[in-house]
């Protein structure tokens, strides 16, 4: 009984922190869905790899800190030196899909194909995924008002499966956006969302590079 | 197909053209009589002298026919004068152009129409203005408030959509001025696929901006800043802050537009252009292209300021969604193909008309908003030096 | 129907320059009420959050505004503002033990001079008594989830609240 109420809880927290999700996983998204083929499949497609693997770093970063004891007091974003490297991780990622995305076949084309981020050849990785597990793995503010109840529960395995519960219901926010399946793609579309992420990219890489240096963006 | 023939052109008679610029004379005078309330001298004066340099624009468009020239001299006085009485004020009432925090606190901030885009979000998702500025006036350099501006800024954008942007924007005046000034353009070819940077920045700062909940263009892009305000650098990053508005503004108000006599800033970086081009879509007015009349010669396209014709355009008879309506393809086309429109009227039916109903209604609120810029601007110099 | 979209192509021109004619008397104060009436506010990290109590001292209040959390990934702190406004002039040095929550007991001690000249900068210790808020240490204004400046007559204080 008291498991499910917190697994309720879990719920409701992930519905209440859906447009905070999205709101921070904006930049990443929604650029990154308009450089994808038209088509809600396509779009759907990529939300679920971005969510999936979105899923899995929240996971992966929560039993560690678990582990760690320290999923109650999770380090400032700002101060840590990980989230440093996640965001330029995360800068990078985004310059190399917009890069990519440019050398993919014509977005207006039929398929389901999702643009691929890595060297040429075999080794490439839909874009989605790694941008999924990034953000993920950096800790917004809404996972820390989840890591703060989770931390409370009996065990390892309830635990994520608080996390888990509560991503799935701030994921029932993303499901509008294979919405954008419907703008047509053309070179305009393309060309402004890949502008797009470098801008944001360049914002991120440099966010990052100031948490680095013991600074937020505005060097305080 | 055209039902008439537009002849190039003996000017409209004096009587005629002082007819047709009637209205804009009684609406000049209705606009700037409340200034004669003013204690102030040089305000009465330069109220004067902007309802007289307004009215006579608009005379000289009816008798020329055309519209661009004119239209270019309120600009780039707007452009030119927003700045001197902006700045005295600024100066006047706290010492320096840099913003303080304390008046970030007390909601002083003045309001510009640039993050009005950036607002959107933020405000439909969580009811709030992520502005440091005052709903209603508030005092200090606040004005009459963001709800006044957000207001004026509406009635314009519905009147003539992307219009703002060539007879409303204080600051596009600087680079229509620098872009005139050269006789050539040193780079001809610019790749057209540049027209799609203000789209880009706009996707770009609005998602920002509600991740970040702060005015993100303001605070990182904006190269006006160097003509208004800023905020005062309190570190390294600041620094680099006012750097980075500093060389947008050399780059892409200065500098290109002297070399490629292209409004740079507008054409390829202003998201509030792109955001505006959104109220082109529901605009009566528009610029089309005649085809039974169009060579084509391409002279419009390489006339328009802000790359807003294509060849496939113009095949289609149409302008680009960019289209600021400021009527330099019209007054360039040597066959009169290209024409100001009424939409769901013939093309080149009428032109002329849809160019006067269009420009009452665009002269008429550059006069009401600008021209009380331009006055200001106008007695700051009278006022300190006369 | 090419005569009836042209007569609505007409009638919209004409109801454009109507709408330009209108708005600065009519229209301009319907926009500006509309959009004021709508229920929004600015971020309170800029406006400090509404008052919620106030406190009489010696010559000077204290108001104390509502708790401000920043937003998504703002870089700030949660902060509480406290406002002093003095009924003449504030003293030139202020030390105050502020009872933040209304709990009866006091949860900061605040100290400051305040200068003659309004121009000059200003500096504030906090010595927290309630392990709730942050101590600051000869703070300006570099941050506004932590500062101290003088607004008009008053001065405003924001403590950091601990994570």
């Amino acid at each position: 009984m008291a498991a499910a109420f917190a697994f309720g809880e879990a719920f409701v927290l992930g519905l209440a922190s859906g447009p905070a999700c999205v709101a921070s996983c904006g930049p990443v998204v929604i650029p990154s869905l308009l450089a994808e083929r038209s088509g809600v499949r396509p779009q759907a497609r990529y939300l679920a790899v971005f969510l999936a693997t979105r899923l899995c770093g929240y996971l992966a970063f929560a039993a560690v800190a678990w582990e760690m004891g320290t999923l109650l007091a999770l380090p400032a974003r700002e101060r840590s030196w990980f989230f440093a490297v996640i965001h330029i991780l995360l800068a990078c990622a985004l310059g190399w899909y917009a890069y990519s995305a440019g050398h993919a076949c014509a977005p207006a084309a039929v398929g389901s194909e999702l643009v691929t981020i890595g060297p040429a050849g075999r080794r490439r990785v839909p874009g989605a995924a790694v941008l999924g597990f990034l953000t993920g793995i950096s800790l917004c503010p809404p996972f820390v008002a989840a890591g703060v109840r989770a931390a409370e529960m009996a065990n390892l395995v309830a635990a994520l499966l608080f996390f888990a519960i509560f991503f799935v219901a701030t994921a029932v926010w993303f499901v509008p956006f294979a919405g954008l399946g419907w703008v047509r793609r053309n070179e305009a579309v393309t060309t402004v969302a890949r502008m797009a992420m470098a801008l944001i990219a360049v914002y991120y890489f440099y966010a990052g590079l100031m948490i680095l240096i013991g600074k937020s963006a505005y060097g305080r | 197909m055209a039902a008439k023939v537009l002849l190039t052109r003996e000017p409209r008679s004096i009587g005629r053209s002082l007819l047709l610029t009637l209205p804009i004379a009684i609406w000049a005078a209705l606009m700037f009589t409340p200034a004669f309330g003013h204690a102030n001298r040089a305000q009465r004066i330069a109220s004067v002298i902007t309802a007289i340099f307004m009215v006579i624009l608009f005379f000289m468009m009816m008798r020329t026919w055309s519209t661009y020239r004119w239209r270019r001299w309120f600009f780039v006085a707007l452009g030119l004068l927003f700045p001197v009485g902006f700045i005295h004020q600024v100066i006047a009432m706290r010492g320096t152009m840099g913003i303080p925090i304390e008046e970030m606190i007390a909601g002083r901030t003045p309001f510009c129409f640039l993050p009005i885009p950036l607002l959107i979000l933020p405000a439909a998702l969580f009811k709030t203005v992520v502005f440091p500025g005052s709903i209603l006036a508030g005092g200090g350099m606040s004005g009459a408030g963001m709800a006044a501006m957000a207001g004026i800024w509406l009635a314009v954008a519905i009147v003539v959509g992307k219009g703002w942007c060539s007879y409303a924007c204080f600051f596009g005046g600087i680079e229509e001025g620098m872009a005139s000034l050269p006789a050539k353009a040193k780079v001809k070819k610019i790749d057209p696929r540049w027209r799609y940077g203000p789209w880009a920045v706009l996707l770009a700062m609005v998602l920002l901006s509600l991740a970040l909940f702060e005015p993100a263009y303001c605070m990182w892009l904006c190269p006006f800043k160097a003509v208004s305000e800023y905020v005062a650098a309190r570190n390294t990053v600041g620094m680099v802050q006012n750097g980075i508005f500093i060389a947008l503004f050399a780059g892409l108000v200065v500098a290109l537009p002297l070399v490629t006599k292209k409004r740079t800033q507008c054409a390829f970086f202003c998201p509030f252009g792109a955001f505006q081009s959104l109220f082109n879509k529901a605009s009566v007015f528009d610029v089309k292209i005649d085809k039974a009349r169009c060579t084509p010669c391409v002279l419009c396209q390489k006339s328009c300021p802000t790359l807003s014709l294509s060849e496939a355009s113009i095949a289609k008879g149409e302008t680009l969604m960019s289209c600021m309506k400021c009527g330099a393809c019209v007054d360039a086309c040597p066959k009169d193909a290209v024409v100001w429109h009424i939409r769901g009227t013939e093309v080149a039916a009428k032109p002329e008309r849809a160019r006067l109903l269009f420009l009452y209604a665009a002269w008429g609120m550059a006069i009401m908003f600008a021209g009380g810029i331009i006055a200001e601007g106008l007695a700051t110099i009278l006022h300190l030096f006369a | 129907m090419q005569k009836l979209k042209a007569k609505l192509g007409y009638a919209g021109a004409g109801m454009t320059v109507l709408l330009a004619v209108l708005a600065p008397f009519v229209l301009y104060g319907v926009f500006t009420k509309g959009f004021s009436s709508v229920g929004l506010h600015v971020d309170e990290m800029y406006s400090g959050g509404p008052k919620v109590r106030t406190i009489q001292a010696a010559g000077y209040t204290i108001d104390i505004h509502r708790q401000v959390s920043p937003h998504l990934l703002q870089n700030e702190k949660a902060f509480v503002q406290l406002d002093w406004r003095p009924a003449s002039a504030l003293p030139s040095q202020v030390n105050d033990d502020v009872d933040i929550d209304g709990d009866g007991k006091p949860d900061v001690h605040v100290s400051f001079a305040v200068p003659k000249d309004p121009k000059a900068p200003l500096r504030v210790n906090v010595d927290p008594l309630n392990p709730r808020y942050e101590a600051m240490r000869n703070v300006g204004k570099q941050k506004f989830s932590e500062l101290i400046v003088r607004v008009d007559d008053a001065v405003l204080v924001r403590v950091p609240v601990a994570q």
